[in-house]
């Protein structure tokens, strides 16, 4: 038989996992790879990130195991993690208003 | 991949420089672009046409600002350990001297340097060329494959034509399969230094010393010097529009992607173009995000085999590295079969893990090496480009 992910953890120290398939509010995710079901918050866009814990505000995001960035709001489990609410380290300017 | 260390299942060529060659060609290199058709001619033409290589380029002598670039590409390429014998052709100049001398100098191997001025025209030098691949063809012959260590691995990194998928599919299988040669005991070398731009305080986190991870900060920071001073501002505070539609979030993000293709291992050092690393690990050189001029920067650093993934498709191949081709993406490894090796789209697809398809780029690297051909040389895509900082002169 053959697997479908929903979902790529590109690394087991990840917060986030990156959608395969746009994902739908109420999707209930199992797989291998995540330590508990998931359940989607809000739509994720294919390729676009989703968070795998909570995540407070100021905690670092981690993709491939290293910090890609820090969330400037709480990212509920979930929910969509980009440029609404994840900053890079080093940039100065002004976040973008909440979705 | 439960591999040791003293479990290598390569073999190779083992050459008098301590060096491992995974292929034994003949390569008929011209040093100067009146006599590209002339070598391309000989490899055509001469009986052993399946183990010649040869390759074509626009440097006509010049001897210039990046006169030692171009000298360090001739001698090193010369000398790949891929390479059983090298012809050069010449015009009969000192700058071609320099380079004869410099590839001496590093390696015991069949030399030969045949000048137009000597065979006193384009016909008499191509039969001498003729006759002389035909004399090294018994000494080349000579040298067999033999079991090589995990160590004779010398990995070039590379990505070309980049998607959306480049980032979570191929890129970070390679890197899974460069960490395993890394921890084997070989040596693996990610390149092209605008793509690190925004991660490299990330990258300099893996160096062993702080020299390395200086030195990696470094390279980037005279990069971003260079374009600055052309009045380009690449940093920006995000990645592009584009990217962010395709879900990436932070510059620091987008570098990573590029950056996976080596994996999670520590930096042992920092290369210049076309220098060759002097022990195992995992080095970052200092090259153009151009895939033929890391390619051919690649080839006069002792690399002996190159993984390329790449997102559009692309033929690029080298005239001494075998180069294996990774598509990040299902639909293009479909519709371009005989430019892919290997299709990463299925982690995408979601029919396969990173872990998964790295195992099998592993796999395959080792059966690239054991002599099983690429879909670039099947295709005999033969690609060099001499890289120039500061332009031609002429």
């Amino acid at each position: 038989m053959t697997r479908v992910n929903s979902l790529i953890v590109l690394d087991n120290r990840d917060n986030i996992a990156i959608a395969l398939q746009e994902l739908q509010i109420g999707m209930v995710i199992e797989q291998g790879d995540i330590a508990s079901v998931l359940e989607v918050k809000t739509v994720i866009p294919r390729g676009h990130k989703i968070a795998l814990i909570e995540i407070a505000k100021d905690d670092p995001i981690i993709k491939y195991g290293e910090r890609m960035g820090h969330a400037y709001r709480a990212i509920e489990r979930g929910t969509h993690v980009h440029t609404h609410n994840v900053i890079g380290d080093r940039v100065s300017t002004e976040p973008e208003p909440a979705e | 991949m439960n591999l040791q260390s003293n479990d290598s299942q390569l073999t190779g060529f083992l050459r008098k420089n301590g060096r491992w060659g995974f292929r034994n060609y003949i390569l008929v290199l011209p040093l100067h672009n009146a006599l590209n058709q002339l070598a391309d001619q000989v490899r055509v033409h001469h009986p052993a046409t399946a183990i010649i290589t040869s390759v074509a380029h626009d440097w006509s002598g010049e001897v210039d600002s990046d006169w030692a670039r171009i000298s360090r590409v001739f001698s090193g390429f010369a000398i790949n350990p891929n390479v059983g014998a090298t012809i050069f052709i010449g015009i009969g100049t000192p700058a071609e001297e320099e380079i004869l001398r410099n590839a001496r100098a590093h390696r015991e191997m069949p030399i030969t340097y045949l000048t137009l001025k000597d065979a006193g025209g384009f016909e008499r030098l191509e039969q001498q060329v003729m006759e002389s691949v035909s004399e090294v063809l018994p000494l080349v012959a000579s040298v067999k494959r033999e079991p090589a260590p995990w160590s004779a691995m010398v990995l070039g990194l590379e990505c070309g034509g980049s998607d959306a998928y480049s980032g979570i599919t191929a890129n970070p299988a390679l890197g899974v399969a460069s960490d395993k040669f890394v921890e084997l005991g070989a040596t693996s070398i990610l390149a092209e230094t605008m793509e690190i731009l925004g991660a490299e305080h990330l990258l300099a986190a893996r160096a062993k010393t702080p020299e390395v991870g200086q030195a990696i900060i470094d390279v980037v920071a005279r990069y971003e010097q260079s374009i600055s001073y052309e009045g380009i501002d690449i940093r920006g505070a995000q990645p592009s529009r584009g990217n962010i539609e395709g879900g990436l979030t932070t510059l620091e993000e987008k570098s990573l992607g590029a950056a996976k293709k080596a994996g999670n291992a520590p930096f042992t050092g920092v290369l210049d173009y076309a220098h060759t690393p002097t022990e195992a690990g995992l080095y970052f050189m200092d090259t153009p995000g151009h895939d033929i001029e890391q390619l051919t920067g690649f080839a006069a650093s002792d690399v002996n085999i190159t993984v390329f993934t790449t997102g559009r498709g692309t033929p690029t191949g080298s005239a001494v590295i075998p180069t294996i081709k990774v598509a990040t993406n299902t639909e293009m490894a479909t519709a371009l079969p005989d430019l892919i090796d290997l299709n990463a789209g299925t982690i995408a697809d979601g029919t396969q893990t990173v872990l998964e398809v790295g195992a099998q780029i592993f796999e395959e690297i080792v059966a690239v090496a054991n002599g099983k051909l690429t879909a670039a040389e099947m295709g005999g895509h033969r690609e060099f480009n001499l890289s120039r900082l500061y332009g031609s002169t002429l």
